[in-house]
């Protein structure tokens, strides 16, 4: 059975617009009368509810390794710290090694190779995923704990909760939305990883650019899909040099989204520009940007699945 | 008699300078003080110098495994700091600027080192390029 197609919204840089892109798309999908996953993969700054006007539910942890001593049993040996990659277990000779949780990157391997058995496989709980639903979408959304730091432990969560997922339901969804945080770290290629088309949202600026620059080298890593979305367009007056110039670098886009007051009103109110609450005008310059978008969006996807049936 | 752990310079050795950096410096050199005196000097290269992450920890080890129960140092991390506390080792800083191994002991012996019990500067403090100055790059740990 066809598993559903995954977009992966992406971009770099911080507040290109990233989220409004993501939760748009997701509700044109769904005015089409498709059902639509839309992953939050922001972790540290999950925030797509808010703009999709949804009530988080369904709070679940997500648990991490954490390894404790077992006094009666450990014979102070100190193969576990010798060996820990990360430099998390302090051991000094005849006494017995202190893990150093924030190091810990959760490998398991003291508690594999402890000779007594003196190591038990605790957990602590790093964060949490979320579920939403309204209409034909769903959400699941990924929130990391404040102070800790292995954030892609909890993308790894939201990733197996989807192939899980497509697994045991392959036709469940008619298309898979990935949202990403900001940057190009191991969170962010996670999701990149999983996608058949990735968008990288950016603005013409000299920050939007260079951090585009960065995402689609990381892209092209991954040897990934991709065609970019230009937001705030009509900024300063800056549009046709910034088009220019990704021309110039064979940079596809699918489209540019001009300032637009309602868009901003949207976003404040937690309501979808694109969803049909009759409170934006379907001819302003924001709306017609997002419908060309996402025809366009829909050609390319179109390409993509005849490529693979000549294949 | 008490032995004292100093971070050093180079090989380290009574005479070498004592190191700004803990975890990350280039050999430690213990030394054993006795009734106001100086009776022994050994040194040991530090190997969590080029460690990709947690080298308090480790350097922390290596003070601990020499029978170390006092520390004098420059600038102490967070994770130095906690390592070194969860030893139960008293810690003492010396004034910001260059001293010898000995220099160092004398003031110890004196009374005139400040005794510690938190890290004073975050992780990778002083990783920069060059001088001396705040390192770049890894203080965001991403795995």
């Amino acid at each position: 059975m066809a598993k559903p197609p995954i977009i992966t919204v992406t971009g770099g840089k911080g507040g290109t617009g990233k989220t409004l892109i993501a939760v748009n798309l997701t509700t044109m999908f769904k005015n089409e009368g498709k059902k639509v996953l839309l992953i939050d993969g922001d972790v540290e700054n999950p925030n797509t509810n808010l703009l999709l006007g949804l009530e988080l539910k369904n709070k679940t942890p997500v648990m991490f390794f954490k390894p404790v001593i077992i006094k009666e049993k450990c014979s102070k040996c100190g193969l576990c710290a010798q060996n820990c990659a990360t430099n998390a277990l302090l051991w000094v000779k005849d006494s017995y090694p202190i893990p150093f949780l924030s190091l810990c990157s959760g490998c398991k391997l003291c508690y594999k190779i402890c000779p007594e058995d003196a190591i038990k496989e605790d957990k602590k709980i790093l964060g949490w995923i979320y579920e939403a639903q309204k209409d034909n979408i769903d959400l699941l959304v990924g929130e990391l704990k404040p102070s800790e730091a292995r954030s892609a432990s909890v993308v790894e969560a939201l990733l197996e909760k989807l192939n899980t997922t497509l697994e045991n339901e392959p036709e469940k969804y008619d298309v898979v939305i990935l949202d990403t945080a900001p940057g190009a770290h191991c969170d962010v290629e996670l999701l990149l990883g999983q996608a058949d088309k990735i968008i990288p949202v950016t603005e013409p600026t000299k920050f939007g650019k260079l951090d585009l620059e960065r995402i689609i080298q990381l892209i092209k890593l991954l040897n990934k899909d991709y065609k970019a979305i230009v937001n705030r367009s009509s900024l300063l007056g800056f549009k046709d040099e910034f088009l220019q110039e990704l021309a110039e670098q064979n940079i596809e886009i699918l489209g540019d989204i001009p300032l637009d007051d309602e868009i901003v009103q949207s976003y404040c109110q937690g309501i979808p520009l694109m969803d049909d609450s009759g409170k934006f005008d379907t001819n302003g310059a924001g709306y017609q940007a997002f419908l060309k978008i996402f025809d366009n969006l829909k050609i390319w996807m179109e390409d993509h699945k005849m490529q693979e049936v000549k294949k | 008699m008490t032995i004292i752990a100093l971070p050093t310079m180079g090989g380290g050795g009574i005479n070498s300078n004592v190191s700004p950096r803990f975890g990350r410096c280039q050999s430690f050199t213990f030394v054993t003080v006795e009734d106001g005196e100086i009776q022994k000097v050994k040194t040991v290269p530090n190997s969590a110098a080029n460690a990709m992450g947690g080298a308090g920890i480790q350097a922390a080890q290596i003070v601990g495994n020499n029978g170390a129960t006092e520390v004098i140092c420059g600038f102490l991390g967070p994770n130095a700091s906690q390592g070194l506390s969860s030893l139960n080792l008293k810690i003492y800083q010396i004034p910001n600027q260059q001293l010898t191994v000995k220099q160092a002991i004398d003031m110890y012996l004196k009374g005139e080192l400040q005794e510690i019990s938190q890290a004073n500067v975050g992780a990778h403090y002083g990783m920069g390029g060059g001088g001396r100055g705040m390192g770049g790059g890894m203080g965001r740990r991403r795995f």
